[in-house]
C-alpha cells in the first residue's frame, strides 16, 4: 500500500512537471487555438440562415435537397460539427462546392508547391538581406548610407504590395519585356512575385533590426564587453547581435502572416497557380467549403509557424525558458 | 620628463582634458586634471554628478565615444601614453592591465549568455589558457569573489543571480587577468547597504592579494573614508584638492571639500549634527565659467577667483589644493594655510 | 602663466555678485511640447501636409470636376492622359483612341464626338470612318510590318488624299484630365470619389476601433486580476491568427457587402490591437500616485478612467489611430482587390485598381492612378503617425 502511494505521488509530480514545461504548454495552447478557430469558423459558416445554396439564383427544390444531402447539410448540427472536426484532423476537408470532382484538400495540395516556393524564397530573402542591411545601417548611423536605406525602407513599408506588383509587371514585363507577365514557368518569373511579396516585410525587418541594434549598442553590457578588451567584431557580432535579434525573431510570426496574406494579391496579379489564387477565386465564386477549408488551413499553418518561432525565441533568450528567478 | 625613478608609479595623468563636440557646442567634461597612482593605492575620486569623475575613468580606459574624445594631456601607464594608442591597441590593455567595473550590475552583464561564458571569454581573450583551463580558472575566480557553489553557478544566467552576486561576478571578470589597476565607478551605489560593505571589503582584499591598485569613483564620502588611502576631489571638470584620506577629513584645504564634509549628516567623529548644504548648482560645462568653477558657490570667493582658476598649491608632501586662499596675498582665513605653488611640468 | 594681479583680486566678493547659473527652462504643457517637436520633424510635417492634401482632394475635389462618378460616355472610353491630335483639314482635328476609335476634337484636344466606323479592312490593314459622307482612312500597317518600323509611327491618317503621319500636337487630355475608363467615366472624378470612400471607411473604422478598443482595454486594465486575465485571454485567442483572415471570412459570409458592412467588419476585428494597447497603458498608469489619490478621494472607477487614465494615455492612442487609417485603407483596398469590397457602381480605390488590373498592359494608367493614390494616402498617414510617435516620446526632449 505504501509503495502504491509513493508511486502515485511520484507520477503525479512528473505529470505536474510535464505540464509546467514551457514547451509542452506552448504546444497545448497551440492545439487549443486551432480547435477554437475551427469551431468558430464552423459556427460562422452555419450562422447563415438557409444554407449557402439558398443564395444562388433560384434553383429547383429537388436540386437544393440533393445538394444538401450530398454535403450533409441536413444532418443535425452536432453531427456536422463532429464530421467537420474529424475531417480536419484527418485533413479531409470535404468536396469543393464549385469545382465538382475536386476535394478541397486536393486543391490545396495542388496549389501548395507554387505558394511554398515563393513563400520560402521570400522568407529567405527577408532574413538574408533584411537583417544585414539593418545591422549595417545601425553601424553607419546618420551617415548617408543609413538615411538612404531607411528612406527606401519607409517606402517599402508604406507602398502596398499590389502597387509594387502592378508597377513591376508594367515596367519589366510590359515595357521592357524582360520577364513573363504571368506564371512560374521560368526562373525569372520568380523575381516579380518575390519582390512584391517581400517589399513590406523586408523593409520592416531592416528597420527593426536597425533600431534594435542601436538600442542594444547603448546598453551597459556592451560597455562592459568593450571594457574587457574584446574585439570590435566580438562585441558587435556576438554580444550585440544575439540580443538585437530578439525582437526580430518575435516579428517573424506577424511576418509570416503578412507573407501569407500578401500571397493572395501577388498570386492573383501574377497569375500564379498557388493556394492564394485558388482562395481568391473561391471567394469570388462563393465556394464555401473551399473558403472554410483554406482559411482553416492558413490558420493552422500560421499557428504552427508561431509555435516554432516561440521555440526559437526561447532558445535565444534564456529568461523565457527558465523563468525569472532571483535568489 | 616623466620621472620613472619611482618604480611604484603605475599611472601618471597629466593635464588630462576630455571634450564632447556636440552640435550644441563643446562640452568640456574634464578640464585639465593631474594625478598619480602608485601600486597598492586605493585612490578615491570624489565629486558630484557632472564633476567629470566618470569621464576621467572612461578616458583612462579609452572608452570615450563620439562625439567626445581626449582633447589634451597625457595618461602614462607604466611608461606608455594611453591617449596615443589606437582603439585596437587599447584593447590589449583593457581587461588585462586595466579593468573597470560599473555602477549597475543588473544591466552590465549580457543577459543571453551564461556567467561562465562571459568570464571564460575574457580569460581566453587575454591569456593562452585552453578551454578546460579557462573553465577551471573561471570557477576559481568565482570562488575567490565569494560566490558559493561556483561549479553550478558558472552555468547560470545573470538574471538568476542577485544584485550583490552579480557585482561579485563583475569583479571576477575584472580581476580575471590580474590587472594592475581596477577602476570601480560607483560600484556600490546600486546595492543594499549591507552588501556595500561586503563588496568594498572584497575589492580591497583582492587588491592586496593581486598586488594591484584601485581607482574608486564615488560621491559617497563614507565609502571613501572606509577604503581609500588617497583622495582627489573634483568639481566642474577640475581637481579641487588632492590628499591622503586623513588629510581630507582632518584638514581640508579647499572650500568645496569643506562644504562636502559639512553636508554629511555625521561628522568624522561619528557625531550627528546639522546638515549644511552647499548653495547653488553645478556649472554648465557647455559654457564653463572663467576662473575657478566653484567660485559662484564659494563662500570665500575673491575677485581673482572669478577671473582665473587657481594653480595647485603644495600644502604638504601628500596634500595639494587648487585655491587662491593659499596665495601669499590672500587674506588669512581660519583653517587655510598659505603655501607655495606646485611647479608645473610642461 | 601668472597674469598680472589686479588691485581687487584678493578681496572677498559680495555674495550678490555671484552668478547663479541655474538653468530654468520654460515649462510647456505636454501638448505644446509635442507640437514643438512635431514641427521640427520634417517627415511628420510632410505627412501632415499630405494628409491635408488628401482630405482636400477627397472631400472638395468632386465639386470641381464637371462629371459625376457614374457618368458614362462610352464613345470616349479608355482615353489616356495624352492625346495626339491630327489636323486633317482647316479647322478639322481628329484623335485616334487606343481602341482605334476616331474622335473629332477641338484644336486643344477636347473631345467633340465620335465618328462611325464604316469598315475594317484586314487585308490592307485599314480602318475606314465616315465624316459627314467623306471617308477617313487609318492605315496601321506601320505598326505591323517590320520594314516600316523605321518610320517610328504606329499609324497614319488619310483624308482627302493626304496622308498625315505626324500629329499636329501631342497635348494633355482636356476632356478627362486623368483619362477615362472602359465605359467612359472620368478617372479623376472616380479617383476622388474612391479616395473619399476609402477615407470614410478608414476614418469611421478607426473611430469604431477606438470606441470598442478603448472601452475594452480600459475596463480590463482597470479591473486587473482575474477579470483582466480572462479578457486578455480572449484577445490573445482572437489575435492568434492573422486578422485579415477574419475580415475575409466575415465579408464572404455576410450577404450585404455595402459600405456599412465593411466599416463594421473592420471595426469588429481590429479593435483587439487597440484594446491591448490601452490595457497596457492603463496598467502602467494606474500605479501612478495621482490615481491612488483619486481613489482615496472616493472617485468612482469609471470617472477615474475617463478623467485621469484616458487623457494620459491619449498619446499612444492617437498614434495607434493614425496608424489604423492606412491599415484600414489597405485592408479595404485589398478586399476590393479580391472582389469582396464595395459593390458597383460605387467604387473605392481598391475597386478601381481591381477593375483596371486586366488592362494593365494596355491601359496601365487606369491601374496606376488609383494605386498611386492609395500609396500616397498610406505614405502620408504613416509618415505623420511615425512623426507623431517620436514627438510624443518625452524621452527625446532636449534642451
Amino acid at each position: 500500500m505504501q509503495k502504491f502511494k509513493e508511486t502515485l505521488l511520484t507520477s503525479l509530480k512528473a505529470v505536474r512537471a510535464f505540464f509546467e514545461n514551457y514547451y509542452v504548454r506552448r504546444v497545448l495552447s497551440a492545439l487549443l487555438t486551432i480547435i477554437l478557430i475551427a469551431t468558430v469558423t464552423f459556427l460562422m459558416m452555419h450562422a447563415i440562415p438557409g444554407g449557402p445554396f439558398s443564395r444562388e439564383r433560384a434553383l429547383p427544390e429537388e436540386i437544393i435537397e440533393a445538394l444538401n444531402r450530398k454535403y450533409h447539410l441536413d444532418d443535425p448540427l452536432w453531427k456536422q460539427y463532429l464530421d467537420y472536426m474529424v475531417g480536419l484532423f484527418t485533413f479531409n476537408l470535404g468536396p469543393s462546392f464549385k469545382r465538382t470532382g475536386f476535394d478541397v484538400e486536393e486543391l490545396i495540395a495542388m496549389g501548395f508547391p507554387a505558394t511554398a516556393k515563393i513563400g520560402l524564397m521570400a522568407i529567405t530573402l527577408i532574413v538574408v538581406i533584411g537583417i544585414p542591411i539593418g545591422i549595417i545601417s545601425a553601424l553607419r548611423q546618420n551617415r548617408p548610407a543609413d538615411y538612404f536605406v531607411m528612406f527606401i525602407a519607409t517606402l517599402g513599408v508604406t507602398i502596398p504590395s499590389f502597387v509594387v506588383a502592378s508597377v513591376f509587371i508594367y515596367v519589366f514585363a510590359g515595357l521592357l519585356n524582360w520577364v513573363d507577365a504571368f506564371g512560374l514557368n521560368r526562373p525569372s518569373s520568380y523575381i516579380g512575385p518575390t519582390l512584391a511579396l517581400v517589399g513590406y516585410s523586408l523593409a520592416f525587418v531592416s528597420r527593426l533590426t536597425r533600431s534594435s541594434m542601436l538600442e542594444v549598442l547603448r546598453q551597459d553590457y556592451i560597455r562592459t564587453a568593450r571594457a574587457n578588451g574584446l574585439s570590435r567584431f566580438k562585441v558587435i557580432y556576438k554580444h550585440a547581435l544575439k540580443n538585437a535579434l530578439i525582437p526580430v525573431v518575435t516579428y517573424i510570426g506577424p511576418m509570416i502572416a503578412a507573407i501569407l496574406t500578401g500571397s493572395f494579391v501577388v498570386e492573383k496579379v501574377f497569375t500564379i497557380p498557388g493556394i492564394g489564387k485558388y482562395f481568391v477565386q473561391s471567394v469570388s465564386d462563393r465556394d464555401y467549403t473551399m473558403i472554410i477549408g483554406t482559411t482553416v488551413f492558413y490558420a493552422v499553418l500560421y499557428v504552427v509557424m508561431v509555435l516554432l518561432v516561440d521555440v526559437a525565441y526561447s532558445l535565444i533568450d534564456p529568461r523565457i525558458r527558465l523563468g525569472k528567478k532571483s535568489e | 620628463m616623466i620621472d620613472m625613478s619611482d618604480n611604484n608609479l603605475i599611472l601618471d595623468v597629466k593635464e588630462l582634458r576630455t571634450t564632447f563636440y556636440t552640435h550644441m557646442g563643446n562640452v568640456q567634461a574634464v578640464r585639465g586634471i593631474t594625478f598619480q597612482l602608485e601600486q597598492g593605492d586605493v585612490l578615491g575620486i570624489v565629486g558630484e554628478s557632472g564633476s567629470g569623475k566618470s569621464v576621467t575613468a572612461m578616458s583612462i580606459m579609452g572608452l570615450v565615444d563620439e562625439p567626445g574624445r581626449v582633447s589634451g594631456g597625457s595618461i602614462h601607464f607604466l611608461g606608455t601614453d594611453l591617449t596615443k594608442l589606437s582603439d585596437s591597441d587599447m584593447n590589449e590593455y583593457r581587461g588585462k592591465e586595466i579593468s573597470m567595473i560599473f555602477q549597475d550590475p543588473m544591466t552590465s552583464l549580457n543577459p543571453v549568455f551564461t556567467i561562465g561564458n562571459q568570464l571564460i571569454e575574457v580569460i581566453r581573450r587575454h591569456t593562452d589558457l585552453d578551454k578546460d583551463q579557462a573553465y577551471q580558472r573561471a570557477i576559481e575566480l568565482l570562488r575567490m569573489v565569494g560566490i558559493p557553489e561556483p561549479e553550478t553557478r558558472i552555468k547560470h544566467y545573470p538574471h538568476q543571480f542577485s544584485g550583490g552576486m552579480r557585482q561579485r561576478a563583475m569583479i571576477a571578470m575584472a580581476i580575471s587577468c590580474n590587472p594592475k589597476i581596477l577602476i570601480a565607478d560607483e560600484p556600490t551605489t546600486a546595492l543594499d547597504v549591507t552588501i556595500q560593505a561586503q563588496i568594498l571589503d572584497l575589492m580591497v582584499r583582492l587588491k592586496n592579494q593581486l598586488k594591484s591598485s584601485i581607482i574608486l569613483i564615488t560621491h559617497d564620502l563614507g565609502v571613501v573614508s572606509e577604503v581609500c588611502n588617497k583622495v582627489i576631489v573634483m568639481y566642474g571638470g577640475m581637481v579641487m584638492e588632492k590628499a591622503s584620506v586623513f588629510d581630507i577629513f582632518d584638514d581640508p584645504q579647499h572650500p568645496y571639500t569643506l562644504g562636502l564634509l559639512k553636508s554629511i549628516p555625521k561628522d568624522v567623529a561619528g557625531e550627528r549634527r546639522r546638515l549644511v548644504p552647499i548653495d547653488g548648482t553645478p556649472p554648465d560645462l557647455l559654457k564653463p565659467p572663467t576662473g575657478c568653477p566653484f567660485s559662484p558657490r564659494c563662500p570665500y570667493a575673491m575677485g581673482v577667483c572669478l577671473r582665473e582658476a587657481a594653480p595647485l598649491y603644495q600644502l604638504s608632501e601628500t596634500h595639494q589644493a587648487s585655491c587662491w586662499l593659499h596665495h601669499k596675498g590672500a587674506p588669512a582665513v581660519e583653517g587655510f594655510v598659505q603655501a607655495e605653488e606646485v611647479e608645473r611640468h610642461e | 602663466m601668472t597674469m598680472p594681479f589686479q588691485p581687487n583680486d584678493f578681496q572677498f566678493i559680495d555674495p550678490s555678485q555671484r552668478v547663479d547659473n541655474e538653468q530654468v527652462r520654460t515649462s510647456l504643457t505636454y501638448w505644446q511640447d509635442t507640437w514643438r517637436r512635431l514641427k521640427k520633424n520634417k517627415m511628420a510635417l510632410s505627412g501632415l501636409i499630405g494628409v491635408f492634401l488628401i482630405v482636400l482632394f477627397a472631400v472638395f475635389g468632386p465639386l470641381f470636376t464637371p462629371y459625376g462618378y457614374e457618368e458614362q460616355q462610352t464613345d470616349f472610353a479608355n482615353t489616356p492622359l495624352h492625346v495626339e491630335v491630327f489636323e486633317i483639314a482647316d479647322d478639322l482635328y481628329v484623335y485616334l483612341t487606343p481602341q482605334y476609335r476616331l474622335l473629332v476634337v477641338e484644336e486643344d484636344g477636347t473631345f467633340l464626338y465620335r465618328l462611325d466606323q464604316t469598315s475594317l479592312d484586314f487585308a490592307n490593314k485599314q480602318f475606314h470612318f465616315d465624316y459627314h459622307g467623306e471617308d477617313i482612312m487609318v492605315d496601321y500597317t506601320y505598326k505591323l510590318y517590320e520594314d516600316l518600323a523605321d518610320e517610328g509611327i504606329d499609324y497614319s491618317i488619310n483624308f482627302r488624299g493626304v496622308e498625315y503621319k505626324t500629329p499636329y500636337d501631342v497635348t494633355s487630355n482636356k476632356t478627362f484630365v486623368l483619362g477615362s475608363d472602359n465605359v467612359g467615366r472620368d478617372i479623376l472624378t472616380r479617383t476622388m470619389y474612391g479616395a473619399r470612400i476609402s477615407l470614410t471607411v478608414a476614418v469611421i473604422a478607426a473611430i469604431l476601433v477606438l470606441l470598442i478598443g478603448v472601452t475594452y482595454g480600459a475596463v480590463a486594465g482597470m479591473a486587473g486580476g482575474r477579470v483582466d486575465e480572462l479578457m486578455m485571454r480572449f484577445v490573445d485567442i482572437i489575435d492568434s491568427i492573422p486578422l485579415l483572415l477574419y475580415v475575409i471570412l466575415i465579408m464572404v459570409l455576410v450577404e450585404n457587402t455595402g459600405l456599412n458592412t465593411i466599416i463594421l467588419t473592420l471595426g469588429l476585428v481590429y479593435w483587439v490591437g487597440m484594446a491591448r494597447l490601452v490595457r497596457g497603458q492603463v496598467l502602467s498608469l494606474k500605479e501612478q500616485e495621482y490615481v491612488l489619490a483619486a481613489r482615496m478621494l472616493g472617485v468612482p472607477q469609471p470617472l477615474i478612467i475617463w478623467r485621469h487614465l484616458i487623457p494620459n494615455a491619449m498619446g499612444p492612442i492617437l498614434v495607434a489611430m493614425t496608424m489604423m487609417i492606412p491599415t484600414a485603407v489597405f485592408t479595404e483596398s485589398f478586399l476590393s482587390f479580391i472582389g469582396l469590397g464595395i459593390s458597383a457602381p460605387q467604387a473605392s480605390l481598391g475597386t478601381l485598381a481591381n477593375d483596371a488590373l486586366d488592362a494593365i498592359l494596355t491601359y496601365p494608367f487606369q491601374l496606376f492612378i488609383p494605386s498611386i493614390t492609395i500609396a500616397f494616402m498610406m505614405l502620408a498617414f504613416n509618415f505623420f503617425g511615425d512623426g507623431l510617435r517620436s514627438a510624443l516620446d518625452p524621452r527625446l526632449r532636449k534642451g
